[in-house]
C-alpha cells in the first residue's frame, strides 16, 4: 500500500492532510489513472484513524473529480483529472506563490534562488510523470 | 433515535473533605460518535465517566446513557455499556479463557471469536491466572472483555496508560475496527494522549477543575484555533491593544502574539488590516492548544502565600 504519512499534531484535519497526500500520488503519477486507493476499512486500519475520516477525504476527492468512487467496488483514480477553471486556478496559484514569496524574503532568498526552487520542483514533476526506466 | 448516546447536564460531585471533582458539567455523546476527553490530572474526568457509567451517584445534574440513567438502569441496558476503568479490578484467580466463559454467559452478544482473536493479538495467556499477568496484560484483558461484549457505547478511561507504544497502536486498531464493524457503535474515551485523540475522536471536550471549558467537533477545533503573531513596526505594542476574542495573548517588545477562536477568515482579515503591523497566523495543533488554554501562570492557580 502506499503510504501516508500524517502528522497529527499540526492542527491539519487528517482528511486534509490525507487529500494533499492523495493528489500529491495522482500530480507526481505514483497514482495513475484507474489505480484502486486501498479500502476505507484497510486504510483506516493501517493508519489507525477514524473510518468516516477516509470516508470524508475519499468524498471530497469524488466531488472534485480527483478520484471515482463507484459503489460496492471502491475509490479508483479518475481517467480524466479534474481541469480548474482558468480564474479559480489564478487565485489559487496567487494565494500559494505569495506563500513561497513572503517566506522565501524572510529567510534571505534572492528572487533567482526562489524562481528556481520552484522550477526544479516543477521538473521534478515533469520527470516522476515520465519515470526514467532502470537499468535492465 | 436522534437522542445522544451519552447526554449529562449540570453534573457535581464533591467529596469528603470538600474537594468538588466536577461542578456543572455538561457533555453530549452524539450516537455513531467517537468522542475524546482531555484534561489535566485532576479535572474530574474520571469522577464523570464513573456517574455516567452509574458508579457514582452525582450530588446534582443528570446522566443519561442510551436514554438511561445507568445507576438504576435494566440490565439490558447496562449490558449495551462497556466501561474500561483506570483501576480493572479482575478477579485474580480466573484465567482470561474462564473469565470469557463466564462472561459469555451473561452477555447476550458475547463474541467469543472475537476475544480469542484479540488474545492472540495482544499476546495474551489465556490460562494464566490474571495475578500472573503484568500490569499492562490486564489491561489489555479489560479491554478485551469490553470489546467481546460488543457494546452499543464503550467506555475507556485513559484505556492507553501503562500500554507500550506497540500495544497502544493494537489498542487504537481495534477501536477502529469495532467502529467499522456495521453496528451504530460510540466510544467515550479520556485520553492525555493527544495523538490518538486526533486520529479517532470526531468530537473533544476539554475539562478543566469540574467544568467543561471547551468542547466541539475535532474538525472545528482545528481549524478554528489559530496562534496570530502581530509585530508592530514601534517599539513597542501600543498600550491597550486587545486582539478580539483572544483566549490567551502577550506581548513582548513590538510583538504581540495572541491565541484566538475564530469562526471564519474575515476575522483574520480585520486583524490583517490593522494600521502599520505585520500579521501572520499559523495553525495550532490540539495539543498547543490544550498547552495554551490551561498552562496557565502559577499567580492566577495558586493563591499567593
Amino acid at each position: 500500500m502506499l503510504h501516508f504519512q500524517l502528522n497529527v499534531h499540526t492542527g491539519v484535519p487528517v482528511y486534509r492532510q490525507l487529500m494533499d497526500q492523495i493528489r500529491h500520488y495522482v500530480a507526481s503519477g505514483a497514482l495513475a489513472a484507474g489505480d484502486a486507493l486501498p479500502s476505507i476499512r484497510e486504510l483506516a486500519r493501517a493508519l489507525a484513524v477514524n473510518p468516516t475520516t477516509i470516508v470524508k477525504a475519499y468524498g471530497e476527492l469524488g466531488h472534485e473529480g480527483v478520484i471515482d468512487i463507484r459503489h460496492g467496488r471502491g475509490a479508483f483514480v479518475a481517467e480524466l483529472q479534474p481541469v480548474w477553471p482558468a480564474a479559480r486556478r489564478r487565485e489559487r496559484l496567487q494565494v500559494l506563490a505569495s506563500q513561497l514569496a513572503v517566506e522565501a524574503r524572510q529567510m534571505g532568498a534572492s528572487d533567482p534562488e526562489a524562481l528556481d526552487a520552484l522550477r526544479g520542483a516543477l521538473a521534478e514533476l515533469n520527470g516522476s510523470n515520465h519515470p526514467t526506466p532502470p537499468n535492465s | 433515535m436522534n437522542e445522544p448516546a451519552i447526554a449529562a447536564t449540570d453534573l457535581a460531585k464533591s467529596f469528603r473533605g470538600g474537594v468538588i471533582a466536577v461542578n456543572g458539567l455538561d457533555l453530549t455523546v452524539p450516537r455513531g460518535s467517537v468522542y475524546g476527553l482531555i484534561g489535566r490530572n485532576g479535572a474530574g474526568k474520571t469522577t464523570t465517566l464513573r456517574m455516567l457509567m452509574g458508579l457514582l451517584r452525582p450530588q446534582r445534574g443528570e446522566a443519561r446513557v442510551l436514554g438511561h440513567d445507568l445507576w438504576n438502569a435494566p440490565r439490558g441496558i447496562r449490558q449495551r455499556v462497556a466501561y474500561v476503568s483506570q483501576e480493572q479490578q479482575l478477579p485474580p484467580m480466573k484465567s482470561t479463557a474462564q473469565l470469557c466463559h463466564d462472561l459469555s454467559r451473561l452477555h447476550e452478544r458475547w463474541d467469543s471469536a472475537l476475544a480469542g482473536k484479540l488474545a492472540a493479538r495482544f499476546g495474551i495467556r489465556a490460562d494464566a491466572p490474571l495475578a500472573t499477568l503484568s500490569g499492562g496484560d490486564q489491561r489489555k484483558v479489560a479491554v478485551l472483555l469490553a470489546f467481546a461484549a460488543r457494546p452499543d457505547v464503550l467506555v475507556l478511561d485513559e484505556p492507553a496508560a501503562g500500554l507500550d507504544p506497540i500495544a497502544r497502536r493494537q489498542l487504537m486498531e481495534e477501536i477502529v475496527d469495532f467502529l467499522g464493524d456495521g453496528g451504530e457503535r460510540t466510544v467515550l474515551f479520556s485520553t492525555h494522549i493527544i495523538e490518538d485523540l486526533e486520529r479517532v475522536a470526531e468530537h473533544v471536550g476539554i475539562m478543566d477543575r469540574g467544568r467543561m471549558v471547551m468542547a466541539g467537533r475535532l474538525e472545528e477545533l482545528q481549524t478554528g484555533m489559530r496562534r496570530v503573531q502581530i509585530i508592530f513596526n514601534g517599539a513597542a505594542v501600543p498600550e491597550g491593544f486587545r486582539v478580539p476574542g483572544a483566549l490567551r495573548s502577550h506581548a513582548e517588545g513590538p510583538v504581540l502574539t495572541a491565541v484566538l477562536r475564530i469562526g471564519s477568515e474575515a476575522q483574520l482579515d480585520a486583524l490583517r488590516a490593522t494600521p502599520d503591523t505585520r500579521v501572520a497566523d499559523f495553525p495550532l495543533g490540539l495539543q498547543d492548544f490544550f498547552i495554551e488554554l490551561l498552562d496557565r501562570p502559577l499567580a492566577e492557580t495558586s493563591p499567593s502565600i
